[in-house]
């Protein structure tokens, strides 16, 4: 029966960020939430449960404050969490979580798949995935759409540029979930009462005895605004009469 | 050493990194060089498009991703110590990059949108964060400087007569023990959403498939290609990926992008930042997609598409 660890981050929800009058990005109001594709990798991890057994573990690399994430997690299935906490991991970079990661993963979990999200909500780089399989030396399939276990051997469907591909690997397998792979749950009061009551293993950059050394340099960001001045037209025949006119006085449609 | 490496799953794609590659190696004085799949003739093309060097990767078995390569291109990387390695941001292309610069202990800027050496020969980049509602500038400290490079950033490269290049071929890649057991094409979509002058974009407003006809039929009238939100392909799969638009699909700069039923969330809107004039329709007055058009109507689009069919026939 598979041991299944799935990884999610827990990150400032985007619709909350509202570039400031100065052009730089206020976060004072945002708030957090479990990254979309995410909920996709931790339904997966339990959906193959459901269907093979074994266990699920949710693991997570954040700043000290992230217990809602736990909890929020956990509230979607998974039987226990790691969670790699510090007050320096603020802002990490994919090497860095990637690195911590393969580190306890290797070192005190038991995994024969691995499921990340295709990429974060917040940094959208879509490394940590593959680049945790690299350090562990295993398997990756990225950007799967459809999973499946048998006789040992994990069947992925990928996208593909050209289409999608079906995959075959042995496990210990890591794999990258898109967002069409399943639905992920709406977890209920009783998955949140219960997800308290589930086992959290704390780990600190103390425990790791390793360094993880900032290789990315970040020189500043800045708002992309995309702002425009709307005019606003009601539903009346005279509104679509003069919305339509307001188009075709920019010159921009060549009929009419 | 140094240099400036390039490498593309896709001929389109190869050509567009030769343009980029080679204007950064001339301003830093080195060489491009190319790592492709292919014969001798392809290397001769890439050379004569702007590569001083092409390492050519051997057939791969039928059964054998193309990811098989990443331990050889490592490698080669490892020996080489190019300055500057940059990869197609194709969906293969992104997982090679990440596991390259993994197995490479550095770092990687995913699909920067601007590049400039600055006066110390450092690679500045740009890139898209919080949904495309920031732009983030970074530089890597570490060897080779990765980025990976979206689609159409670049025009293609030409052709120049008498350029003259090495080309080494590199050692077949060990097979991983990932097997390719199915490939399947995917469905031809009607138009090419990216060249389009108008475009009309159909999103989860929209109850079922049929309807996506009342859009097209709008679409007919003002001679547009119709486009979709990310819901509409990836979730309910009622068009394909081809025309999704947005952060992990398309950009596209149509002179008219309307939007029917589209909520206007970041990934999708900075797909369209460049349009001309940006028209909505939602039923919903607090949409966030009337923040960043041009006009808007608020109203249910069962009742304004029609309409609008009319009023545009006149
Ligand atoms: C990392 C990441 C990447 C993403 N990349 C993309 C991307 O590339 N492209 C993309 O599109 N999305 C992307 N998304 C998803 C994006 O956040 C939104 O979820 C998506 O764009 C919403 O699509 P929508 O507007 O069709 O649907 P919804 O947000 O559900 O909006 C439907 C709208 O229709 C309106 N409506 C309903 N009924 C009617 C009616 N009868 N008449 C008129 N209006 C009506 C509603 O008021 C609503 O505003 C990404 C998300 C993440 C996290």
């Amino acid at each position: 029966m598979p041991n299944i660890v799935c990884c999610f981050k827990w990150v400032v929800d985007e619709a909350y960020i509202k570039p400031s009058s100065s052009g730089k990005i206020d976060l004072e109001w945002a708030e957090y939430k479990l990254s979309d594709y995410d909920r996709n990798a931790i339904e997966e991890a339990v959906r193959l449960q459901e269907i093979y057994g074994g266990g699920v573990t949710a693991v997570t690399v954040a700043s000290s404050d992230a217990t809602k994430g736990i909890k929020d997690a956990l509230s979607r299935g998974p039987e226990k969490a790691y969670f790699i906490n510090d007050d320096q991991f603020e802002n990490l970079e994919p090497s860095q979580t990637s690195a911590i990661l393969a580190q306890v993963i290797a070192d005190q979990i038991d995994y024969d798949v691995i499921i990340c999200g295709e990429g974060s909500s917040d940094m959208y780089s879509q490394q940590v995935g593959p680049r945790l399989a690299e350090k562990l030396g295993i398997p990756c399939i990225a950007f799967v759409n459809q999973l499946s276990i048998e006789d040992k051997q994990i069947i992925a469907e990928r996208k593909t540029d050209e289409g999608m591909e079906v995959i075959s690997a042995p496990m210990p397998v890591l794999v990258t979930v898109l967002p069409d792979i399943n639905n992920p749950r709406v977890p209920g009061l009783k998955d949140t009462l219960a997800a308290s009551k589930k086992p959290v293993i704390n780990i600190e950059l103390e425990d790791l005895a390793s360094e993880y050394k900032r290789l990315l340099i970040d020189k500043g960001l800045k708002a992309a605004s995309i702002e425009r001045n709307c005019t606003h037209f009601g539903a009346g025949p005279e509104d679509i009469k003069a919305f339509v006119e307001a188009i075709r006085k920019t010159g921009v449609i060549d009929r009419g | 050493m140094s240099g400036v490496w390039i490498y593309a799953d896709k001929y389109e794609q190869v050509f567009e990194l030769l343009t980029a590659g080679r204007g950064l190696a001339d301003s830093l004085g080195t060489k491009l060089t190319a790592l492709v799949s292919g014969d001798n003739d392809t290397a001769q093309d890439l050379i004569a498009r702007g590569a001083d060097e092409v390492l050519l990767f051997p057939p791969l078995a039928e059964d054998q991703p193309v990811q098989d390569y990443v331990p050889l291109m490592a490698d080669e990387a490892r020996e080489a110590d190019p300055d500057i390695f940059l990869i197609a941001a194709s969906l293969k292309g992104k997982e090679m990059g990440a596991r390259i610069a993994a197995r490479l202990d550095t770092a990687l800027c995913s699909e920067c949108i601007t590049m400039n050496i600055d006066d110390k020969g450092k690679l500045q980049m740009e890139r898209l964060m919080y949904g495309g509602s920031a732009i983030q500038t970074v530089s890597i400290n570490s060897r080779p400087q990765m980025a990976t490079i979206p689609p159409r950033a670049y025009e293609p490269a030409q052709v120049i007569d008498s350029r003259q290049g090495s080309v080494r071929t590199l050692k077949k890649p060990e097979p991983s023990g990932m097997k390719v057991i199915d490939r399947k094409g995917k469905a031809q979509s009607s138009g090419d959403i990216s060249a389009a002058r108008v475009i009309v974009c159909a999103g989860r407003g929209l109850e079922k498939q049929e309807d996506l006809d009342l859009v097209r039929e709008l679409a007919g009238v003002l001679g547009a290609e119709v486009a979709c939100t990310r819901p509409i392909s990836e979730e309910k799969h009622w068009m394909t990926e081809e025309s999704c638009i947005g952060l992990s699909a398309k950009e596209v700069k149509p002179a008219l992008y309307l939007g029917i039923g589209v909520s206007g969330q970041i990934q999708h809107l900075v797909g369209i930042r460049e349009a001309g004039i940006i028209c909505a329709v939602n039923s919903d007055e607090n949409a966030p997609i009337f923040e960043s058009a041009d006009y808007g109507i608020t109203g249910d689009l069962y009742k304004i598409v029609p309409a609008l069919i009319e009023e545009f026939k006149k």
